[in-house]
């Protein structure tokens, strides 16, 4: 009788321990999946912040690229402007002009065509010169794209 | 019999925390971020453009272009535009090089934009 009794004890003991074992594998595994997701939380969170922070230097440079393109378009239409100007100030006629005073304004059209081709050799990429960086008075720019040429000229008001 | 039995129930124990023993191992996940390879073309050459020369003729001084013009061995012969197609042509001169700017700026954005010089 008293065998059986220890028998009882010590198979409901094994049946404790064995369930007592699987509960904490249980609750190890349990605990290493939450570890996983907690990770992939805190990197998914990571990432976001990492986004976040491009798209709004991202935003920064697009607002100063729009910005800076903006200028260069004004800056055109001035050219442009200065260069109808130079042609029909105060009604003149370089045709007339030309009639009376062929030499000199034949020395004014070659200097034009000098600046200007220079403007597009500056428009397409080329280096400036020492001259054309620290021209500041108006008689040592380049009148065809002073914006362009000059960037240290600031025209009179 | 009792002692196999303790035995056997140390053993079962054993056996069953044996596979925690060192607790579990670490996940670990990486996240390695290769960048698209950067195009990087270099930006166009500048031109260099050759010089030429305007020559204003009229009526009066024609006789002494050509004069000129064949004293220095040149052929007699002139392409010539009326002072305002010379404006027109200034003008075109100037919208081409504003275009050529514009285009250079552009491409100059965009390579700033998609391919900074400090990323990687």
């Amino acid at each position: 009788m008293f065998g059986q009794i220890k028998m009882v004890i010590t198979i409901l003991l094994i049946a404790g321990i064995a369930g007592a074992g699987m509960y904490v594998m249980k609750l190890r595994s349990d605990n290493a999946i939450l570890k996983a997701n907690q990770h992939k939380l805190e990197t998914a969170i990571t990432e976001q912040n990492k986004v976040l922070k491009q798209q709004k230097e991202d935003f920064t440079a697009i607002l100063e690229s729009n910005k800076k393109l903006n200028v260069l378009i004004n800056t055109f239409k001035k050219d442009l402007q200065d260069l109808d100007k130079r042609f029909t100030k105060k009604n003149r006629d370089i045709g007339k002009l030309a009639i009376d005073r062929t030499g000199a304004i034949e020395r004014i059209i070659n200097k034009g065509g000098v600046n200007a081709a220079r403007c597009i050799e500056l428009a397409s990429g080329a280096e400036h010169t020492d001259a054309e960086l620290k021209a500041t008075l108006k008689s040592e720019i380049n009148p065809e794209c002073p914006a362009l040429a000059n960037p240290s000229y600031v025209p009179y008001q | 019999m009792y002692h196999i039995n303790k035995i056997f129930a140390l053993a079962l124990i054993v056996l069953l925390t044996g596979c925690s023993i060192g607790g579990e191992k670490k996940i670990k996940i990486f996240s390695v971020e290769k960048p698209r390879e950067k195009l990087d073309y270099p930006m166009p050459t500048a031109l260099q453009l050759e010089e030429l020369k305007w020559i204003i003729i009229t009526s009066e001084n024609a006789q002494e272009v050509f004069a000129k013009l064949e004293a220095a061995g040149i052929d007699p012969v002139l392409f010539g535009v009326t002072d305002k197609d010379y404006q027109v042509l200034s003008r075109n001169f100037a919208q081409i090089r504003q275009k050529l700017q514009e285009t250079n700026n552009l491409l100059k954005e965009y390579k700033k934009y998609y391919e900074p010089e400090d990323k990687e």
